[in-house]
């Protein structure tokens, strides 16, 4: 590299010189991005009108895979099931993790205590927390059901009763994701003035007040951001399903992505699985537009 | 999962300019909040508590009911059995590899990128940033299928002819688990960010000196970047470690199973005993809580010190 930049000033014009050492430092992170996020993208968009799989050659076959889906009863139930999910885990998540927050914002005794075993399910591997979770809710050994029994309640089949295995997940997801949602909300707690608080003090709020009319109100944009990567990530779920319930019973627990998985890798249609992808992609596409919109207003 | 990248970093922000508020007054609701305070947190390393208890218990223990809290002794077996476990080591050493190559790619290509796209001149310069942008907003979980056929069909790799047919690609390669990994949209921006706040005046002398740009990258600017630098390794090795979904779909092969791999096939395995898997868990999750703990600290310092200078 024996580029002679001592003459750079700053002008308009861009010497082929500097262009060409910006695309050297550019090309590795650009070449990974390209074949881990942008060609992916674009196939799945072309795979999905297409038949493709392993066993036979390829037919395009137009929007064959949208018609099939739009009348698959399966992939019906698994966008229900994914709706079901998402909504059950982003609004309780968002309530507690507003609560911590905001009670840890004072100087309570012990605070960095809370903060750090509020945020250790966070940080605990997936396939861990499900592992584990898959133990809590064991019928017959499981710790949930001892404590029931000795309260004197009777025991539950967590995972194996379809009108409570998603429920149960939706649990586990709000134990992992609600420290997140505490982080986020005391960054944003952090931003609000302290005059604010005082000025209402002085004027004599009561504290449920203050907090209805002051906190939550200059949350807003830091709750819909929450909000919006609490979408786009639940709606992904998949390790935990694989672990704990495989979509079962009696495909209670079968999300979208779980679905895709197991038509591009279990039955090898892997046009059809673009197709669901597709519809995934589009979907958390619009919420992440959304999301992306209130960040770029928050920082300006 | 870059989504989750950001809390973590914005943590670290909170605790270092984190200014004492006043003390709470004392009265009821004062009481009764942080009665329901604590029993949030009971709640909350109740799993863990269980985890490590049942990792303790032994074999016939684990099935009694209601089970025991407080396991009758300190069965460290366990913890022997789960280590002696078929493939283990070599689990072991498999994520390690992933989660290291990962965290070194993303910190060279992610820091290169960084500079170029904050402080180098050239044509293209803002569709490229634009580009980083977008693909930020692209969901990974939703494309790991054409992911898969990719890394299938990369050309002369794995007995691939040059169009990329007639071999295995990196399907079931080291190769193939970090390369999706090796930089992300998250890192090129959080470096990007970091490299423009950084004043001008610390390479104008270099560039009068007649220094190449990747002197003053290598120089200058990377030594000041450390805190952003630990942040992202932190953050990087966080999520391969924690990695199941890609290397689950992309190795078939069961030598080259990751640790996360090798506890989810532990547990639903035939013979599978409880308190040996809660063991696993507990071995394979302690490592991170004591890296982010350990981290925490000095990433602490950095971002104060770098305040200063800045």
């Amino acid at each position: 590299m024996a580029l002679q930049n001592s003459t750079s000033r700053p002008i308009k014009t861009v010497s082929f010189h500097q262009t060409w050492s910006a695309y050297a430092f550019l090309a590795p992170a650009l070449v990974i991005l390209f074949l881990s996020l942008l060609l992916p993208a674009v196939a799945t968009l072309l795979m999905s009108f297409t038949d493709v799989s392993f066993l036979k050659p390829t037919n395009f076959i137009g929007f064959d895979n949208y018609i099939k889906l739009f009348n698959d009863t399966r992939f019906q139930q698994a966008v229900g099931n994914t709706i079901h999910y998402t909504v059950g885990v982003t609004f309780p998540t968002m309530v507690l993790g507003l609560l911590a927050a905001v009670a840890l914002n004072q100087n309570v005794p012990g605070r960095i205590a809370f903060r750090t075993i509020f945020y250790l399910p966070v940080l605990t591997s997936l396939i861990a927390a499900a592992v584990v979770w898959a133990y809590v809710y064991e019928p017959y050994a499981g710790p949930l059901n001892g404590v029931l029994t000795r309260v004197g309640l009777p025991p539950q089949p967590w995972l194996q009763n379809p009108s409570l295995a998603m429920n149960s997940l939706i649990i586990m997801a709000i134990w992992r994701d609600f420290g997140t949602a505490m982080i986020i909300y005391l960054a944003g707690l952090q931003d609000i003035p302290n005059d604010l608080y005082e000025a209402a003090r002085l004027d004599g709020a009561k504290g449920k007040d203050i907090f209805l009319r002051i906190t939550v109100p200059m949350l807003s944009s830091v709750t819909f951001y929450l909000l919006i990567i609490l979408i786009v990530q639940t709606f992904q779920v998949f390790g935990a399903i694989y672990v704990m319930t495989q979509g079962g019973p009696l495909g209670s627990t079968e999300t979208v992505v779980y679905q895709m998985y197991q038509t591009a890798f279990g039955y090898t249609e892997f046009g059809y699985s673009a197709a669901m992808s597709t519809i995934l992609f589009l979907t958390i596409l619009v919420f992440s537009i959304i999301g992306t919109r209130i960040m770029r207003r928050k920082d300006a | 999962m870059t989504d989750l990248a950001q809390p973590a970093a914005m943590e670290r922000q909170i605790t270092a300019r984190r200014r004492g508020r006043e003390f709470p007054r004392f009265d009821v609701m004062n009481v009764i909040g942080y009665l329901l305070l604590l029993f949030a947190a009971l709640a909350t390393v109740m799993p863990f508590l269980w985890m490590v208890s049942t990792s303790f218990k032994g074999d016939q223990e684990i099935f009694r009911f209601p089970p025991s809290f407080v396991p009758d002794g300190l069965r460290w077996q366990n913890y022997l059995d789960a280590m002696a476990s078929p493939d283990a080591g070599r689990q072991l050493v498999n994520s390690l590899i992933y989660a290291l190559g990962s965290t070194v790619s993303n910190l060279v290509f992610c820091s290169l990128a960084g500079y170029a796209l904050a402080r180098m001149q050239f044509s293209g310069r803002n569709l490229i940033f634009a580009l980083v942008v977008g693909l930020l907003m692209v969901p990974a979980q939703s494309q790991i299928v054409p992911v898969f056929l990719i890394v299938q069909k990369i050309p002369f790799a794995g007995g691939n002819d040059w169009l990329g047919n007639g071999g295995t690609g990196l399907l079931n390669t080291y190769w193939g688990m970090i390369l999706p990994t090796a930089a992300t949209p998250f890192g090129i921006f959080m470096m990007r960010q970091f490299f423009t706040r950084i004043p001008m005046e610390y390479e104008e002398s270099a560039k009068l000196d007649g220094a190449s740009p990747f002197t003053i990258f290598r120089r200058i600017l990377l030594p000041l970047a450390r805190p952003s630098l630990a942040v992202l390794g932190v953050l990087s090795f966080q999520s391969a470690w924690n990695d199941f979904v890609w290397p689950l779909i992309l190795n078939s092969h069961r030598e080259m199973a990751t640790l996360q791999i090798g506890l989810q096939l532990l547990q639903s395995g035939p013979d599978a005993r409880w308190n040996v898997v809660m063991a696993m868990a507990t071995l394979i999750t302690l490592p991170v809580i004591i890296v982010y703990l350990l981290a925490q600290r000095h990433v602490i310092d950095g971002a104060v010190t770098s305040g200063v200078k800045g």
